[in-house]
């Protein structure tokens, strides 16, 4: 019975492979450095693939490693930037993925949006669309795609409570590439 | 007459140049540096008297640091062997603050304002206002700079009052008033590498600048053409070189034209 108890309490895991930054505001190298080494200064940040010419940065990570994307995101805003396009590639073990609603994913709360209901096994990779990982633009064509306050303010509101999520929790809203 | 051509030479040439890069000889873009690096600068100018010939040569040797991500301040001292040895006439603090960035890949459009405080202490000999060096005072102003892939354009307008300066050495340059504004207009091109690679690519710049000034009671002017090539080494150093010369003289300076040569040396993560 206890048994049976823990297993239900486990939240779904998969395991980010990757993330793949694209910065904007900038084209030379050494405004990219900047960002290269910022990236680099995270303590669990394995590697970093900077490609120069496309503002693009690709992260591996030490295993076993928690990952906050928003401290990747502030640290690319600290080198003087902003974030254009955040890529999260992750390794699903069947995990039930449904439009329009949040599931925890190792002890992080998503809100997959514009997505089929499906199980998903397998890499795939989702794009962050909350605010300030996409351009003003992006961020304001996205919003038909959820009625809930979540989106707007990033963090669960009472829209969110009835799926478990307690108020105030982070939420990341990604859409599936 | 003279002022109408110097004007259709200011926007003819502007547009000619639109490919480059925002990290201009001259004068600060509104860009800020990244937060916690630290950067060291040694800026050399030699400049002639237009009256003697003489060259004089002025170190700005300087501190600069990036607070937080729209924050950085510099600290200058000011050494120039004008009056025959080379000496410390003063210093001067300034700070720069992003207050509005619009940023896209590869293109930004970001305004900032800035202040400067210095102090000289050698004797006031010129109309013309020059807080790097010259006059003791204040500066406040606002940058704006357009990034579109390779190109740069950046357009400054300031304020500056001259107080006296130390050492019993007044702001005697009756009619010329103690207030200025000041003004430029830079566009710098990225002319290597063709494609990007690797850090350790040498980057090479061109710019041109225009800076000037305008004496707030004669309306007296001067402006300025200034061309500079920079190099950016291992994605982290760079030197700049420089020859600015009058196009409009009307507001005096004692030495209106010669070289820069300038070396920076940038930390990032400097500290926790």
């Amino acid at each position: 019975m206890l048994f049976a108890a823990i297993l239900i309490a486990v939240s779904t895991s998969a395991q980010v492979n990757k993330i793949s930054i694209q910065a904007s505001g900038l084209t030379c190298s050494l405004c990219s450095n900047a960002i290269n080494k910022a990236l680099k200064s995270v303590e669990y940040v394995d590697k970093v693939y900077a490609d120069i010419k496309n503002s693009s940065f690709d992260i591996s990570f030490k295993p076993g490693s928690q990952i906050d994307f928003d401290q990747l995101k502030k640290k690319v805003e600290a080198a003087g930037f902003f974030v254009a396009k955040f890529t999260v590639f992750m390794n699903f073990d069947k995990v039930k993925l449904e439009d329009d609603a949040h599931i925890v994913i190792n002890q992080v709360t998503y809100h997959f949006l514009n997505i089929k209901d499906s199980n998903v096994s397998g890499e795939h990779s989702f794009q962050v669309l909350d605010k300030g990982y996409v351009s003003a633009k992006t961020f304001k064509k996205n919003a038909i795609y959820t009625k809930m306050d979540c989106y707007k303010t990033g963090v669960a509101g009472t829209c969110c409570t009835k799926s478990g999520v307690k108020e105030g929790n982070r939420i990341y809203h990604v859409m599936l590439l | 007459m003279k002022n109408f051509i110097v004007t259709g030479i200011f926007l003819l040439i502007v547009p000619a140049f639109i490919q480059a890069q925002e990290l201009f000889t001259y004068t600060e873009p509104a860009s800020n540096m990244p937060a916690k690096s630290i950067g060291i600068r040694l800026t050399n100018n030699l400049m002639e008297e237009s009256v003697t010939g003489k060259q004089n040569y002025h170190l700005v040797p300087e501190l600069m640091w990036g607070l937080y991500r729209n924050l950085m301040i510099h600290a200058q001292a000011y050494i120039s062997n004008r009056n025959n040895s080379l000496v410390t006439e003063g210093g001067g603090v300034y700070f720069k603050y992003r207050f509005y960035s619009l940023d896209e890949v590869h293109d930004h459009f970001r305004m900032a304002f800035y202040g400067r405080a210095s102090f000289n202490n050698s004797d006031v000999h010129q109309p013309a206002i020059d807080m790097v060096g010259h006059n003791s005072g204040y500066e406040a102003g606002l940058v704006s700079t357009k990034l579109i892939k390779r190109t740069a354009i950046s357009g400054i307008i300031s304020w500056l009052h001259a107080t006296d300066n130390g050492g019993g050495n007044k702001f005697n340059q009756l009619p010329a008033g103690r207030n200025a504004m000041g003004f430029s207009l830079s566009a710098g091109r990225l002319m290597l590498p063709r494609e990007y690679t690797s850090y350790d690519q040498t980057n090479l710049n061109f710019m041109i600048e225009m800076p000037g000034q305008v004496n707030l009671k004669t309306g007296a002017m001067f402006l300025d053409l200034a061309p500079s090539v920079q190099f950016i080494f291992l994605s982290k150093m760079r030197l700049d070189f420089g020859y600015r010369f009058p196009l409009v003289k009307d507001l005096g300076r004692t030495a209106d034209k010669g070289f820069l040569l300038r070396f920076e040396y940038n930390i990032f993560n400097a500290y926790k």
